[in-house]
């Protein structure tokens, strides 16, 4: 879809680009990241002729960039910047139609493509079509800065650090409706950003950049497994240890979970509850399967302390396949208010069990670092 | 106060005259100006070299003592209303040729990269973008050389052209106060009356995105 072939942008013998290459596929959304300076930038206004490359050459469904005209070329392509840049002189209509009025389309048109561009983010067009943009938050007016760009239907975006002077909350906000709308839309997105926990949250790739190259691509979870250097490392630094995603739940469950066999009886469990100091039995067959879950509650009952653990099991608890991630077991515990979660294999043999205090051991060691805690 | 009536009654049709001529000299020689100045102000703002040169020019003539001025164009012109006109268009010329020049670079530079970005041709952004964010300070730079043209066009009687200085300078001749009183109100009248209105004409200019906040350009050029 776009294709950098050795391209390199030059001021004088200073060179923030150096021999760039790059493909960023069809619908795909690329971030690019890296410290201040490092020519994200630089890069990202190559692609609609903003900046002109020193030498190398840009392919833009497979036609040089160069070979085209700029103001052609720019109005088939969504631009976004972080300054916002929305016209303070027209209304929100006319700023979300900019390109399809300077693309000549017919009146009628023009106004359905606001409102439904509108809908889409929930913005009222009844109340905000005819605001001027200085009535709005700066989070509404982002929102009209990206539907701007995606008024003509381009299948390309340029976004340019597009909410790195919002607050943190709209911040989220934005990129959840901008994660959102390219499920929707399949854009080609290239998306620059410094921020690492956004990167992770939007990109399919991700290009790392430093002094003007391009030193890690790939998927956010293959650049957390493999960090090509300690640049790369130390960028991630923080997304390594906070990533439970990669953390399996085998890693932090508890392996020696307190269990019976679908024979004993109530009073016996009761015996082991007290001996063990737990409130919870996990009731499993040949040593192995798990059949389910009895608690200290339902002992709270004369006739049941007679019966045999078989039949008190409660059999309908959740439970989490091994190989899941951590992070999707703490999600669970959290949703669903559990205070344990049995681990389990493929065949329902019982691994283990995360509790709510593995839960926060594992966050700890995000915080405070694993060393301590052992 | 009577013998001032009496002066009015006596002369009332000499003073309406001397007005009018007054109002077209001054309003003529500034709508002269802002037709020059504001495309070339335009004009220069994209071209950075050229512009200080021109401004330094321009500015230049400003410090020419208007006296002076006027005598130095009497040997070439000679007198009436062309060579008075002549002189206030030149002095029309710089608050407005600063003021659009100004206006215009001043144009917040996310505007003009979002508009570039999203495919304007240069034409495009200077008539979606630059000049409507910029009118109110290229109407404040008219404003200002109307005001001072209206005050300094009373010495352009000096070689001739009539208007309300030749009651002052007739007044001064004769040592008749009450004359140079009736010269002199009407004079701060129609300026007062010309900042007036072209004040509330630059609001009604202001886009209704702009008016929160925005100064009128008042500090951009100061006589
Ligand atoms: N017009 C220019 N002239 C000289 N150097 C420039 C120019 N524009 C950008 N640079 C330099 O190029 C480098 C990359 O800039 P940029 O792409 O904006 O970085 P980023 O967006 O990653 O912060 C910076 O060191 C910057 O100072
Ligand atoms: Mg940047």
């Amino acid at each position: 879809m776009i294709r950098f072939e050795g391209v390199l942008k030059a001021y004088g013998s200073l060179e923030v680009v150096k021999k760039l290459d790059l493909h960023v596929l069809e619908g795909e959304f690329l971030v690019l990241i890296g410290p201040s300076g490092c020519g994200k930038t630089t890069t990202l206004k190559m692609i609609n002729r903003l900046i002109e490359p020193t030498s190398g050459k840009i392919l833009v469904n497979g036609q040089n960039i160069m070979e085209m005209n700029p103001v052609t070329l720019r109005r088939k392509i969504g631009y976004v910047i972080q300054q916002i840049g929305l016209f303070p002189n027209m209304t929100i209509m006319d700023n979300v139609d900019l390109v399809p009025r300077l693309l000549g389309w017919d009146r009628e048109k023009r106004i359905n493509r606001v409102y439904e561009l509108l809908e889409l983010v929930g913005m009222d067009p009844e109340v905000y079509a005819n605001r001027y943009p200085n009535e709005l938050s700066g989070g509404q007016q982002q929102r009209i800065g990206v539907l701007r760009a995606l008024a003509a239907g381009p299948s390309i975006i340029l976004m340019d650090e597009p909410f790195g002077a919002l607050d943190p909350i709209t911040r989220e906000n934005l990129q959840d409706e901008l994660k959102n709308l390219q499920s929707k839309l399949n854009k080609t997105i290239v998306f620059v950003t410094h921020d690492m926990d956004e990167a992770m949250k939007l990109a399919d790739r991700i290009a790392i950049m430093k002094d003007g190259e391009i030193i890690q691509l790939g998927s956010p979870e293959s650049i957390l497994r493999n960090p090509s250097d300690d640049f790369v490392l130390e960028f991630i630094g923080k997304h390594r240890v906070n990533s439970c995603e990669l953390e399996k739940v085998e890693s932090i469950m508890k392996t020696n979970p307190v269990t019976t066999d679908p024979d004993r009886k109530g009073t016996e469990m009761l015996a082991l509850m007290k001996r063990k100091g737990v409130n919870t039995v996990l009731v499993v067959k040949n040593d192995k399967q798990l059949i389910g879950v009895v608690t200290i509650e339902k002992l709270d009952n004369k006739q049941n302390l007679t019966y045999k653990a078989e039949y008190l099991a409660d059999t309908g608890l959740p439970v989490i396949t091994a190989g899941s991630p951590a992070r999707e077991a703490f999600d669970l515990l959290v949703s669903q208010k559990l205070e344990y979660l049995p681990v389990v294999d493929q065949n329902r043999g019982l691994l283990g069990l995360v509790t709510r205090t593995s839960m926060v051991n594992a966050l700890a060691s995000v915080v405070w670092g694993e060393e301590e805690l052992s | 106060m009577s013998p001032l009536l009496d002066l009015l009654l006596l002369r009332w049709p000499e003073l309406l005259t001397a007005t009018w001529q007054h109002i077209y000299i001054s309003l003529g020689s500034v709508a002269l100006g802002a037709l020059l100045a504001v495309p070339l102000g335009i004009w220069l703002s994209t071209r950075e070299h050229i512009s200080r040169m021109v401004l330094g020019v321009v500015g230049t003539i400003q410090t020419i003592p208007s006296l002076a001025f006027f005598g130095f164009v009497l040997p070439i012109l000679g007198i009436g209303i062309l060579p008075a006109m002549s002189v206030l268009f030149l002095y029309s010329l710089l608050p407005i040729l600063r003021n659009t020049y100004t206006g215009i670079r001043e144009v917040d530079p996310a505007l003009i990269e979002a508009g570039r970005g999203m495919g304007m041709n240069s034409r495009q952004l200077l008539f979606m973008v630059k000049l409507p964010v910029a009118l109110p300070v290229i109407m404040a730079g008219i404003r200002i050389s109307t005001v001072y043209i209206i005050s300094w066009t009373t010495i352009a009687a000096l070689i001739g052209a009539g208007g309300l200085g030749d009651l002052i300078w007739g007044g001064m001749n004769v040592y008749d106060i009450w004359l140079i009183v009736a010269g002199t109100i009407p004079a701060a009248l129609l300026a007062l009356l010309a900042g007036f209105t072209l004040g509330r004409l630059e609001k009604t200019v202001t886009p209704r995105g702009l008016k929160a906040g925005y100064t009128s350009g008042e500090g951009e050029f100061n006589i």
